[in-house]
């Protein structure tokens, strides 16, 4: 029995060891402490690491003109590994043994989720770094979420896609939908087809394919041609969506509008990869250099993120995730300058109830802390020419179609004419 | 009642009790998050070393039925959201009928085929779960969490208190079942299954019984998971880490007693949890990866049996 006796003993030597190990260091003076956990590992890892790079460049901005309310900041962050599960421990570290002043969030719905609980707890400020409706249960008035999707984000986010087929001559009829089986194709996807039957489509094709796991889109594609949609309509993650693009080619399937939600289209090496095969295609997409999305200090921003991120292998143009990683942590410092204060309450009421300009554009926050209206444009990728990095930093490639206030070019109609 | 098994019962209740009392004198909730998480692994690799350990059929399908509790608790929960404890016997029983399906799975799939089957089988339910729009499908779903909870003063102790219930628990399980003839049947089939049944050792209800109790307990474990996350989705639910760290764990603590899970969970998962906090946390995988490695290589009993080597040599030099 002895033997039992001194594990236990041996337990609480360790749980001992581990408090210790835990214990903060003196705190660094007046610093203002921003928390958040970052998928730096696993699938989201790379898209993490860039939108990290983003918030340490916002951090060093303003620490260079004196940090906040003159207290410098500082960036206390924990990889999460896009496990949902390690969540609720990093900012409960971050809390109450970090001590931080303020928390954001990690990057994509699942990661999100599992802290809004902590901060509702708290009471914090919390804001969102592309969620996807992630407040809809808990509806928790101090979140705010960056990804311009809009107030009912799942209908907002292809709603541009159906607005400019509705305007075409003769009027589309059929639409054929696709879609990944997991979290963002799908509630893209029933998104559109709830914007389908509002806009009178018939809908004649609406699968989904396996994820992960589908590698050839061919036989899927061949039944969508078959079903001969007007409209095609594609919720897909970044390796679908070149499989997809890939596919649509091989078989010459020549829908009239063909994109909508297709994640990956936006980022460099995508591009880089698809080249020419990306004429055509109208997919969502947040930022472009266009020159009617010329917010005041994106191009200062991205000048200093593409001098970084190849150093760190990280999507060298960066026009998906990282301005709007600068932008809510932006938003955040402004209203602690704006309020002169670092109460939460009053910083929430504050980011509520304002206005407020970044470098992607200008942020009005409606209903669950989402964007007051949609602003997710549809771009349509026109004139590429190559597979060069060159070609997709250049105006007049990826044009904005959709919103009107936001056109940059023509909308070439139908896909066939603009491949 | 023997001695030992008094005392150990005794020693159980004293680890119950203190678990509140740290509740009711610790307010940081970092230590009962991450308690929380070395906890349920003291329940997994216990409840996977109780048929990969004593039975010797390795189980790489931790994952389906961790994710079952999960999943029937999340089920009950959007139906009438039940008291915790119901969560959990639900949990348990659903993943405990699982663990018998596969149990007699076993009459024809031995050894590596066996192993292969039950991970086809997280993949499988996986998908199921992935297509079950009920509980949020392959999109996931958010869970509200109680408010309150009587005698704690947030629901992240009552949660922490529940696991290290669970864990201590599920260790008397398996010291009782180690104990007992049928922890010996078990050692017998592990050892050699036919000569186990010429003996006369009840090889099938024995084998039933370990994968029943095995499954039992991962869904029990599973069961306060989507309270514990927040938000529960079927990849996460699902995670191949489940069934690796379950393995590593016993195998690094040592398979053939009750101490070698409880021994390995508590230093791997600890490992992991200050390597998230302070290390890369691609450091986290590989930490386990090569605790793995060396131990199979230089301890294949674990810990456990490399300290009794130790002793048994120190006791050899002193007589």
């Amino acid at each position: 029995m002895g033997r039992i006796i001194k594990h236990v003993i041996l337990g609480f030597a360790l749980l001992l060891a581990v408090s210790i190990a835990f214990t903060p260091a003196a705190q660094a003076a007046k610093e203002v402490k921003i928390g958040f956990s970052m998928a730096l590992t696993g699938p989201l890892g790379p898209a993490g690491k860039a939108a990290l790079l983003a918030m340490q460049i916002w951090r060093d901005d303003v620490n260079a003109k004196g940090g906040l309310l003159g207290r410098k900041v500082k960036l206390v962050y924990y990889d999460d590994q896009t496990k949902p599960a390690n969540v609720p421990g990093i900012y409960a570290k971050l809390l109450d043994v970090d001590k931080v002043d303020f928390i954001v969030s990690g990057y994509g719905t699942n990661l999100i989720v599992p802290a809004l609980p902590i901060a509702m707890e708290r009471g914090m400020v919390f804001m969102g770094l592309f969620g996807l409706d992630a407040n809809a249960k808990f509806k928790y008035n101090n979140y705010f979420q960056i990804m311009p999707a809009g107030p009912d984000p799942i209908v907002d986010w292809s709603r541009g896609f159906f607005e400019l087929a509705a305007k075409q001559k003769p009027r589309p009829k059929t639409i054929a939908l696709l879609s990944a089986d997991a979290e963002f194709a799908r509630n893209a996807v029933a998104g559109a087809r709830r914007n389908a039957k509002k806009f009178g489509f018939k809908i004649v094709y609406d699968k989904r394919y396996p994820f992960p796991g589908t590698t050839d889109f061919t036989p899927i594609l061949r039944a969508v041609k078959a079903a001969n949609p007007d409209l095609f309509y594609v919720g897909s993650y970044p390796g679908g969506s070149v499989g997809i693009v890939k596919a649509a080619h091989e078989i010459k399937l020549e829908p009239k509008l063909f994109g909508g939600g297709m994640v990956g289209l936006q980022y460099t090496a995508i591009q880089m990869n698809l080249g020419k095969l990306l004429n055509g295609i109208t997919d969502y997409w947040f930022w472009a250099p266009e020159k009617t999305l010329k917010f005041p200090g994106i191009e200062a921003f991205l000048a200093k993120y593409q001098k970084e991120a190849p150093k760190q292998k990280l999507d060298p143009l960066g026009y998906y995730l990282p301005p709007f990683a600068y932008a809510y942590v932006q938003l955040l410092g402004n209203a602690i300058e704006a309020t002169k204060s670092f109460d939460q309450a009053k910083i929430g009421a504050y980011i509520r109830n304002n206005t407020h300009s970044t470098v992607v554009g200008d942020v009005k926050f409606g209903k669950n802390g989402e964007w007051a209206t949609s602003r997710t444009f549809q771009v349509q990728l026109q004139n590429i020419e190559s597979n060069k990095m060159s070609e997709f930093s250049k105006e007049g490639k990826m044009v904005v179609v959709y919103p009107e206030e936001f056109k940059s070019g023509n909308f070439i109609y139908p896909y066939a004419k603009g491949k | 009642m023997s001695k030992e098994r008094k005392l150990f019962l005794i020693v159980a209740a004293v680890l119950i009790v203190g678990s509140f009392l740290i509740t009711t004198q610790m307010e940081n909730r970092f230590y009962y998050k991450a308690a929380y998480v070395v906890l349920q692994y003291v329940v997994l690799a216990t409840a996977w070393n109780i048929l990969g350990g004593y039975t010797g059929y390795v189980n790489f399908g931790t994952a389906a039925f961790f994710a079952m509790g999960a999943y029937t608790a999340v089920a009950l929960i959007k139906t009438w959201k039940p008291p915790l404890y119901v969560l959990l016997v639900m949990g348990g029983l659903v993943s405990g009928l699982l663990g018998l399906g596969i149990g007699y799975l076993t009459l024809r799939l031995k050894g590596v085929f066996f192993s292969i089957a039950t991970l086809a089988l997280a993949v499988v339910l996986q998908m199921i779960i992935s297509n079950w729009s009920y509980v949020g499908g392959g999109a996931g779903t958010a869970i509200l969490k109680p408010r309150s909870v009587p005698m704690f003063s947030n629901y992240d102790e009552f949660l922490f208190f529940v696991m290290a219930a669970l864990a201590v628990v599920s260790v008397a399980v398996a010291w009782l079942i180690e104990k007992s003839w049928v922890g010996r049947g078990m050692a017998a089939i592990r050892d050699n299954e036919e000569a186990a049944e010429c003996m006369g050792v009840p090889i099938l209800k024995l084998k039933l019984f370990a994968t029943t109790v095995s499954g039992a307990l991962m869904g029990i474990a599973g069961a306060p998971f989507s309270y514990f996350v927040v938000y529960i989705e079927p990849t996460s639910a699902f995670h191949l880490d489940y069934a690796v760290n379950s393995l590593a764990m016993p195998m690094i603590g040592g398979t053939t007693t009750w101490l070698g899970p409880l021994v390995g969970a508590v230093l791997v998962g600890t490992a992991q949890q200050i390597a998230t906090v302070t290390l890369s946390s691609e450091m986290n995988l590989l930490i386990v990866g090569s605790l793995l490695v060396g131990f199979v290589v230089f301890a294949p009993d674990g810990l456990v049996g490399l300290f009794g080597k130790i002793r048994a040599r120190l006791a050899g030099r002193e007589a």
